[in-house]
């Protein structure tokens, strides 16, 4: 499943760079993750719970941070376990900044899926995906009028 | 951890205990040991487990046995009335509406709920009524005759009286 | 006494479905039950690296927990496959093994990888999810074009390029080769012949119960055919011996192909059962369904067909690439080749014919026969080519098809059609049903409707399909020496009570054929007792002395023969107790209305009494044995041949690609019918499967070989309101060798019907160009065939 998009938030890159770095400022704001810890460096578990219709799962597995060129681009490798079947992403984010008060934040990539979740409703996920993205930016950018 | 509920089933009372998972169908599956109801998919889109909920036909599927506290359920087993076949029953026989029988209980849940609100439906209100129900085996045509056998077998009974 | 046979008796099994008193796998309880839930694999392909059960072994309520490790330390074989497919070399097919549960490397989404035995199924399902894999997930390949390339990614060690086999039949192919170079046409198509999935509505079950007292063990299972799923299980995978187990198919909820077959889990719940000394149930949900049943079709084929200048055929080369999935279900090397290849001559002359086909490994799960089998792939592309070939050609296509007909023949005064591929057709009358149709659906007029509708901006279009299958398999000694590794006659016993009333015990399975009604109507006129005197029993080894079970459309012609057999002897032992009675001459008695006559006197006695004195034998013929009691094997000459003629009539709409299915016309010829209402209710399902495939279903993968519409939600399985009502008729020819003149009904809605319903779009949008539609013709798919 190819993943793009892209939104202008209201932030200079290093301030977004700095927010999206952030494990408990990322955790609160994606949907559906209910917690991110700390593994290492760059290396984090994260325990999310995702209902598509009438697949339901908690997954639980590693977010990677790979490839960082601060501020302006990261690579995120995302393995994600459930019982419902497993996610295998791969996404590069691009930063740029378009001014001092606002950036375009641009993401790329693939996400394979197996199990339960790639046979039912694996047509409408993209859509879903979508859904999800624009509900990243939205609390993003709430997030950062907020601490502004 | 499990709940009590009440639930009158073809016109029988039940007092249960039952897990808040479970779901309807597996309740009068497995619990009361009614097998005519029927489980063919896990996503609530075939409808052989099709029961009637306080009089209107439901996917027994789409609920949890909890959900069901205090109502009136009717099951295939619980159609036919002293003995004597309910009219869908004898139009599935009589017109060949069935091959296998998996899905005949759901088929017939169904029906006898359309003829409820529509007692002489067209051909394309039936097949339209039977939209949220699998059959493998008929393609569906004979079903459709054995609905309107049995929408004819009311009607004349309701002229007669 | 009315007869019975010809008249459309209601079904006597019908009461027990309608009343919700069916007994279904998943219905049964035993004491001390337990349940069992397979922990699958989510990847095509991965090796495992690690299994971590203890975490499950650990819940509360969890019985056993076993992993393909415990299934090769107990030296259990895998399933094994029924028929043998040799390369044009003459190598045997590449055979690899199958196990209950894979211990290191997956090789389709759904693969077994533990079993969790539980007090319940949702506990068994929890301590599932508790089992931590490590898996190094690899490239998979689904398609079996791109398997065979020299990259692709290998689904078995020793066999190079994905290939099981290669295997041809027909001409010489330079002989081919020459003809079609010699043509003054040829009509040339790719087609894809989709992945099907047969989803019959009850899923798959099976339960094991083993009884330490007898040392005997039971299957429970939603099986087509539960004698030879004991057969393989107990000879080939577990080693268990044979009189100790005991196979039932109780009420089965359709199978369509995908019950024949032996599963992995029929012998894993045994085995598990014997291990834990308790009744082990698996119940497969919808999902499971979707990646373990058997699936059918999902061939990769290139047709040409040469033709003269006036329109006759000259020759077919046939190059097809059938994907057989990972491992090879039970007679997965035979549905592409011999019951496909054999059907290529279809109804016509084609004086050259050539037909290849490379069986290819991928990783996807097993293929193997889907109603039809074999015959509706040789279908597709032979009556697509012919409606093409009009339209290049410019010709009619009802008029090239009757030009090119095989003539009629009874096959009893006139001989059996020789076919250029292997078969010997018993009897037909191509052109009648042909004719019929077009007097069915106004042919004439409906092209000028056609004109008219064109002229004012309509695309309304008609589509053909003059069809032969060959059903009843089949003679042993044929099968046998195209690969078949069992024998398939059938069984039939007929034991009549002392009272007179009869037990038929039955091989056939009946899982919605109505077997217990068809087969009594028979023995009930052949007797002479009433219908409610003849009890049809079915699908139990222990009362069942043996079987070949219901596919191909064998039932009634395999047997029903069988039990013709068996009634023969009954009537000629039966004649010598009423010639000893009426102290007559056997030649001097008539057999009518259920009892013995004297020719010229009213001295006769009743079938009745006859049983009861072959049961009491005080006044008894000397040398003949008390009882009435016979078993019979039938192992037919041929196979049957039933053909018939379907048109479809569709209007699209070339803006939305939107194919409405306005009529469909169906003429087939199944030779004698004992019942005419359950004939005809086996074509309408068999149309209705036939029509969902050129219209809406098939399986679609993503890169990662995952199944990406394994749902009833994603997978579009025609519903009540998209289809027309059918309209059908019948025509006689009988079979020439066997007993009731029957062919076999099952099949052939869903063989015929497919290419009519694609011709038809072909036809409608004709004015547009020719168009070769890939099924299913959703609107997306027709609006980008239009739009390329």
């Amino acid at each position: 499943m190819e993943l793009t998009g892209n939104h202008d938030i209201s932030a200079a890159a290093q301030t977004l760079w700095n927010l999206l770095m952030d494990p408990d400022f990322l955790a609160r704001i994606t949907p559906g993750i209910t917690r991110m810890e700390k593994i290492s460096d760059d290396n984090y578990l994260a325990i999310a719970d995702v209902k598509i219709g009438p697949v339901k799962g908690s997954f639980k597995g590693e977010v990677q941070i790979t490839e960082k060129q601060e501020p302006e681009a990261f690579t995120l490798m995302v393995q994600q376990k459930s019982s419902i079947g497993n996610v295998a992403a791969s996404v590069r984010i691009r930063i740029q900044e378009l001014s001092p008060e606002k950036s375009n934040i641009q993401f790329e990539g693939k996400a394979q899926l197996s199990g339960l979740l790639a046979r039912t409703g694996q047509r409408v996920l993209s859509g879903v995906a979508n859904t999800l993205s624009r509900q990243f930016f939205e609390s993003l950018e709430a997030e950062i009028k907020q601490q502004v | 951890m499990s709940t009590t509920i009440h639930v009158t089933v073809n016109g029988k009372q039940h007092t249960s205990e039952v897990e808040p998972r479970l779901l309807l169908s597996h309740y009068l599956r497995d619990v009361l040991r009614l097998t005519g109801t029927h489980i063919g998919c896990d996503t609530s889109s075939c409808g052989a487990c099709t029961i009637h909920l306080d009089g209107k036909a439901v996917k027994s599927c789409t609920l949890l046995a909890v959900q069901a506290d205090g109502a009136h359920i009717t099951t295939i087993e619980g159609m036919a009335q002293g003995g004597a076949l309910h009219p869908l029953q004898v139009g599935f026989q009589e017109e060949h509406g069935l091959q296998c029988g998996f899905c005949t209980p759901g088929m017939i849940m169904v029906a006898a709920d359309l003829l409820d609100r529509n007692a002489q439906p067209s051909e394309t209100e039936i097949r339209e009524a039977l939209e949220g129900n699998f059959c493998r085996c008929t393609g569906y045509q004979n079903i459709v005759k054995s609905i309107q056998h049995a929408a004819d077998i009311i009607n004349k009974k309701e002229v007669v009286s | 006494m009315t007869k019975l046979i010809g008249q459309s008796v209601k079904r006597v099994e019908d009461k027990r479905f309608i009343t919700g008193q069916g007994q279904y796998t998943d219905d049964i309880v035993l004491p001390g039950m337990t349940y069992a839930y397979i922990l699958r694999s989510p990847y095509a392909h991965a090796t495992i690296k690690s299994i971590d059960t203890a975490a499950a072994r650990a819940m509360e309520g969890v019985v056993a927990v076993f992993t393909g490790e415990d299934i090769a330390k107990a030296g259990i074989n895998g399933v094994p496959t029924g028929w043998q497919v040799n390369f044009k070399s003459g190598e045997t097919m590449k055979e690899p093994p199958h196990p209950l549960l894979v211990a290191d490397r997956v090789k389709h989404v759904g693969d077994s990888l533990a079993v969790v035995i539980a007090e319940s199924r949702e506990i068994a399902k929890d301590a599932a999810d508790l089992i931590e894999i490590d898996y190094d997930v690899l490239e998979a390949v689904w398609n079996p074009a791109d398997a065979i390339a020299a990259d692709a990614p290998q689904v078995h060690e020793g066999a190079p390029n994905n290939i099981c086999f290669d295997w041809e039949l027909g001409n010489p192919k330079a002989e081919v080769d020459a003809a079609l170079a010699g043509a003054h046409h040829v009509t040339s198509l790719d087609l894809v012949n989709q992945r099907m999935i047969p989803n019959p509505i009850e899923p798959r079950s099976a339960i094991g119960h083993f009884e330490s007292s007898h040392d005997r063990y039971t299957l429970y299972t939603t099986s087509q055919n539960p004698h030879l799923t004991r057969l393989l299980m107990c000879a080939f995978v577990l080693g268990l011996p044979e009189h100790k187990v005991r196979v039932v198919a109780p009420d089965v909820g359709g199978g369509f192909g995908s019950k024949i077959f032996h599963y992995t889990e029929e012998a894993l719940v045994i085995w598990a059962s014997g291990k834990l000394g308790r009744p082990v149930k698996w119940t497969a949900d919808r999902s499971e369904c979707f990646t373990t049943d058997a699936h059918g079709r999902d061939h990769v084929t290139k047709a040409e067909m040469g033709f003269d200048k006036e329109g006759n055929i000259l020759g077919l080369r046939v190059k097809t690439y059938a994907n057989l999935g990972a491992y090879l279900s039970t007679f997965a090397p035979c549905v592409p080749t011999w019951l496909h290849g054999t059907l290529l001559q279809g109804v016509y002359t084609t004086p050259k014919i050539n037909v290849d086909v490379t069986g290819v490994f991928t990783h996807t799960n097993a293929v193997d026969a889907y109603r039809g089998a074999g015959r509706p792939e040789a279908t597709y592309l032979l009556e697509r080519l012919l409606d093409t070939a009009a339209l290049e050609m410019g010709m009619d296509p009802a008029e090239l098809r009757l030009q090119n007909m095989i003539q009629p023949f009874d096959g009893v005064s006139q001989p059996g059609y020789m076919t250029q591929v292997a078969l010997q057709y018993d009897s037909g009358n191509y052109q009648a049903t042909l004719h019929r149709g077009l007097e069915m659906v106004g042919y004439e007029q409906f092209r000028q409707e056609q004109a008219e509708a064109r002229k004012a901006g309509r695309y309304l279009g008609i589509g053909f399909s003059t069809y032969i299958e060959a059903c009843g398999i089949a003679p042993s000694a044929v099968v046998g020496a195209l690969g078949a590794r069992a024998g398939l006659y059938e069984v039939g016993q007929v034991r009549v009570q002392p009272t007179g009333k009869v037990s038929v015990f039955t091989g056939a399975h009946s899982h919605g054929q109505g077997h217990e009604t068809t087969f009594a109507q028979i023995v009930a006129d052949t007797l002479g007792i009433g219908m409610g005197d003849v009890e049809i029993i079915h699908g139990d080894s222990e009362s069942v002395a043996f079987g070949m079970g219901t596919y191909g459309s064998r039932s009634l012609a395999v047997g029903g023969s069988a039990i013709m057999k068996s009634l023969d002897k009954i009537l000629e032992k039966g004649a010598k107790i009423a010639a000893h009675k009426l102290e007559a001459a056997v030649e001097d008695l008539d057999f009518a209305e259920g009892k013995w006559t004297v020719k010229g006197t009213d001295k006769s006695i009743g079938f009745g009494d006859v049983a009861l004195t072959a049961y009491v034998p005080h006044n008894y013929p000397q040398g003949v044995e008390p009882g009435l009691d016979f078993s019979s094997f039938y192992d037919p000459a041929n196979f049957t041949y039933p053909f018939g003629t379907h048109i479809a009539i569709v209007e699209v709409d070339p803006q939305t690609g939107k194919v409405d299915l306005k009529r469909f016309i169906a003429v087939d010829d199944v030779g004698n019918v004992i019942n005419p209402m359950i004939v005809e209710g086996q074509i309408h399902g068999g149309l209705a499967q036939g029509i969902g495939q050129a219209m809406f279903e098939g399986a679609l993968y993503d890169d990662g070989g995952n199944l990406i519409n394994g749902s009833y939600m994603d997978y579009t399985m025609p519903r009540a309101d998209d289809l027309p009502s059918f309209e059908v008729d019948r025509l006689v020819t009988p079979c020439p060798h066997n007993p009731l003149g029957v062919k076999g009904a099952g099949e052939a809605g869903a063989i015929g019907s497919t290419p009519a319903v694609v011709n038809a779009v072909m036809d409608a949008l004709s004015p547009l160009g020719i168009f070769n539609p890939s099924m299913p013709m959703t609107p997306e798919s027709i609006w980008r065939t239009i739009n390329g």
